[in-house]
């Protein structure tokens, strides 16, 4: 992996994680980045961050919503708790579904996985 | 005279509010391909319903239509994208044959870095690695479409010094066949929420590369968004285009010589009646400005 490779992978996984705030400061300390990519990581504007951040999640909940009709639904029905479950899937699983139906995959994936069940109506 | 375009979105109410609009005002059509698929139980990508109604459109008033993708990630260094890259060129190259692109520009940056699906182009390093790497990408499509380009993106954070990103511009459109589409918008943005003055940024660009200007709105984040309470200002395309943004194609225009297109940017879900006389008269101010 080149050291740019390598920046774009600890970037992506920063923007997924959590708190991107704090895992852009983890990533600034990486010991694969060279001097200069540390200190351009730790320049970065936290705040355009973790806009950034919320950004990539929005698209990636839109992207869920349009392949997975019971989870709009359940969305709708209980916003507060659908909200705290896909901020914690958000957080487990990379996105590495470019389409809604891929996304509705790995998202019913990790339900299971998890033991979540989407609530009957 | 230079034409004037508008977004195509595939949104039901966008494009009947603005149906009249589309076929009288716009000289030409932009659609981003990717928004045009779907995906089969086997992973193939295939055209949605919006991909033949744009086509017939577009047949039917006799306009031309350019390209903007969203996705292909010009800027991915990873070998990891390969596969999906292939495959998202193979379905440009189909809907080249349907729509005979005039051009195709995408994003400047990442958006699957390391094949991951962040959606949203991000920053790249400004190294000779990122430029060899998306005039490899620029290349690839210009193997389907002949005139290729890269748009400004907005970006909510940099790796480097915003202000040298024209010069990074520069040294990736400078092959034949490979353009820049200046979005205006974007300029606004960027220098807005990192401190710096737009026409300085656009001083710099490579301005007879530029093939397309891009006119857009936005809107600010809200306070509560971020802890520090700061807002930024978002590319949302979701309000009419701000005075800022009109003076500075006031002023670049010109200094374009090889411009062929404006177009105006909204997008899907954010029109409403009272917005069809708005776009409508952003088209017209657009077309009198490159009249003059």
């Amino acid at each position: 992996m080149t050291a740019g490779e390598t920046v774009q992978r600890l970037l992506a996984t920063a923007l997924t994680a959590a708190d991107p705030g704090a895992a852009i400061a983890t990533a600034a300390d990486d010991p694969r980045l060279s001097d200069d990519d540390r200190r351009m990581i730790a320049a970065i504007d936290r705040d355009g961050f973790r806009i950034s951040a919320m950004l990539v999640a929005r698209l990636r909940l839109e992207r869920l919503l349009h392949g997975h009709p019971a989870v709009d639904d359940w969305l709708a029905r209980d916003p507060e708790r659908f909200t705290e479950v896909f901020r914690h899937y958000h957080a487990s699983v990379l996105p590495e579904a470019f389409f809604p139906p891929e996304e509705a995959r790995a998202f019913d994936a990790w339900l299971s996985a998890t033991g979540t069940a989407i609530p009957s109506m | 005279m230079i034409p004037v375009g508008i977004t195509l979105q595939p949104d039901v109410v966008y494009l009947d509010l603005l149906d009249q609009v589309i076929r009288n005002d716009a000289d030409y059509y932009e659609v981003a391909p990717e928004t045009l698929w779907r995906q089969a139980p086997d992973g193939a990508l295939l055209p949605n319903g919006f991909h033949r109604a744009f086509l017939d459109l577009a047949k039917e008033v006799r306009k031309p239509v350019v390209a903007h993708g969203v996705g292909l990630s010009v800027g991915t260094l990873s070998c990891a994208d390969d596969d999906r890259q292939q495959m998202w060129l193979a379905r440009i190259a189909a809907d080249h044959r349907a729509f005979r692109f005039a051009w195709y520009t995408d994003h400047l940056g990442v958006s699957a870095p390391g094949g991951l699906a962040m959606t949203l182009p991000l920053p790249v390093a400004m190294t000779g690695e990122s430029v060899a790497r998306i005039r490899q990408s620029l290349a690839n499509l210009q193997r389907i479409v002949p005139e290729v380009g890269v748009e400004n993106s907005v970006f909510y954070y940099h790796l480097g010094d915003p202000l040298e990103e024209p010069d990074f511009l520069r040294r990736i459109v400078s092959g034949p066949g490979h353009h820049l589409l200046l979005d205006l918008h974007n300029v606004f943005t960027t220098a807005h929420n990192a401190g710096f003055d737009p026409h300085e940024y656009i001083d710099r660009l490579p301005l007879d590369a530029v093939i397309e200007i891009h006119l857009s709105g936005g809107s600010d984040s809200p306070g509560e968004w971020l802890a520090s309470g700061r807002s930024l200002r978002l590319d949302s395309h979701d309000h009419g285009v701000p005075e800022a943004v009109w003076a500075l194609f006031d002023k670049v225009w010109r200094r374009c010589p090889n411009l062929r297109g404006v177009t105006l940017e909204r997008m899907e879900d954010t029109v409403t009646v009272p917005d069809v006389a708005v776009i409508r008269d952003e088209l017209l101010r657009a077309r009198a400005m490159v009249s003059r």
